[in-house]
């Protein structure tokens, strides 16, 4: 079994946090989730909002759907209503572009739950080899003669890598050039992957 | 809690949308005064809706005026430095996101790396369908653990003890020579091309696939669509380098 990244929820006592780190840590990750929350009632109900945040370093954060000034001048003016032509130009671009983000997000998210997923496999996958088989096993496990045969056959595996990696070559200089000369999407791929 | 998940999007049902407003109106009033609480710092919040004239605020309307006080006292840079609208904010949580999924894949990458290693040791899995550039991490692989072994090899033999010796128990060790299951791998490194159809332009990941069972493909190769036969139409690739956002989602 993995070990948990963090403790998970815990019910905590709503009072000022007496751990300078804690604190600092809580209203990083706070202020973000309020944030998101802000951002999400803003979708759901097409409402607008204004929150500003002093950070304990005295930094001050702000979010504001349209923008934090609109709203924030709206409530300081109170008296007139506010110029709704101005609103509408900046809410519409940004309404534009805001669905498309929040899919791109959503998507991004699950690649990020998926490769978590592998993460969690491909440890299985090792924890296994390493109880079935001795030469999978850390390396402080092995006796001076198992890791002999293992260097030796690591050995021979390095020459047969090598063999390969001549044969696909082909003797040219051409090997670098290889990956991109096909103009495919496919080979974009890897560079992605091997930057 | 929610029962199922909301998706994001504005909420055309009038009573739905009003009572959505009502409940997360007020759970947000709520973190921010815990936010306040906790970390002992100021905050307020404004909300206008369209089912009051006034707008909601947070702590109170002294409370707002005095905050906004104190935020226009700070300089215009300071201000702006951490002002989000709906726009930057996501984007901002887009690009972290993209680098946790970078730096997860890159991990990953390492740790399949390791069991191609293990399997083409012992000729469980065949270096003739890997491609160049995998084949070249597969052997730096390879040599960096050629070194570990032979660091081990002279801690243990100048007599630094460590957690090693003979177990019981394990039959393929001893005649001398390379003998037991290590063998059969030096026989077994050129094997058939195309094993399961397999085309060189696909990704690693085929690799863990074509090792275990097709149907494990499901539990795998998730979010990425891989899988044999599968083209790249679902992998992201778009015109940023760095972002991994698929183009063709929106034509």
């Amino acid at each position: 079994m993995s070990k948990k990244p963090s403790l998970g929820r815990q019910k905590i006592k709503i009072a000022k946090i007496q751990i300078k780190n804690h604190l600092q840590v809580t209203f990083s990750k706070r202020r973000s989730g309020l944030f998101k929350k802000a951002s999400e009632l803003c979708t759901l109900c097409g409402v607008e909002i204004a929150i500003v945040v002093f950070s304990p370093a005295g930094k001050v954060f702000s979010f504001g759907h349209p923008e934090v000034e609109s709203v924030t001048d709206r409530f300081l003016a109170r008296k007139s209503n506010v110029n709704s032509s101005n609103l509408h130009l900046v809410e519409s671009h940004q309404i534009a572009s805001v669905p498309e983000l929040n899919l791109q997000l959503m998507y991004m998210v699950n690649e990020l739950e998926a490769e978590k997923k592998r993460s969690e496999a491909l440890d299985q996958m090792r924890k296994d080899g390493q109880s079935q088989f001795w030469w999978e096993a850390p390396i402080e496990d092995l006796s001076l003669h198992e890791l002999q045969q293992l260097k030796d056959s690591m050995e021979e595996l390095k020459k047969s890598v090598d063999i390969h990696v001549n044969n696909i070559i082909g003797g040219s200089d051409r090997a670098p050039i290889i990956l991109s000369s096909t103009g495919d999407s496919c080979v974009d791929n890897y560079i992605w992957l091997c930057p | 809690m929610t029962r199922k998940k909301v998706k994001l999007a504005f909420i055309m049902n009038d009573s739905a949308r009003k009572a959505t407003f009502k409940k997360r109106k007020k759970g947000l009033m709520k973190k921010v005064n815990e936010l306040s609480t906790l970390c002992g710092i100021d905050a307020c919040a404004i909300i206008y809706s369209p089912y009051e004239a006034q707008p909601e605020v947070w702590p109170n309307n002294i409370g707002v005026q005095r905050v906004l006080a104190q935020f226009k006292r700070m300089p215009e840079m300071e201000q702006s430095k951490k002002m989000v609208n709906q726009e930057s904010f996501i984007r901002q949580r887009i690009t972290k996101a993209n680098e946790q999924l970078k730096k997860q894949i890159k991990e990953n990458r390492d740790k399949e790396l390791t069991e191609v290693m293990y399997q083409c040791l012992t000729g469980k899995g065949s270096i003739a369908n890997l491609m160049l550039p995998d084949l070249n991490d597969l052997g730096g692989l390879v040599d960096q653990t050629i070194k570990d072994i032979c660091r081990r090899i002279e801690s243990l033999k100048k007599g630094v003890t460590g957690p090693s010796g003979s177990q019981p128990g394990r039959s393929q060790v001893n005649n001398g020579s390379n003998s037991g299951v290590m063998n059969a791998m030096d026989k077994r490194h050129v094997v058939d091309q195309n094993v399961g159809g397999v085309n060189g332009m696909q990704r690693t990941q085929w690799f863990t696939d074509w090792m275990n069972n097709p149907s494990d493909q499901q539990n795998m190769g998730m979010g990425m669509g891989m899988g044999m036969g599968h083209g790249y139409e679902m992998v992201p690739f778009g015109d940023n380098p760095n972002m991994i956002w698929p183009n063709q989602f929106f034509p």
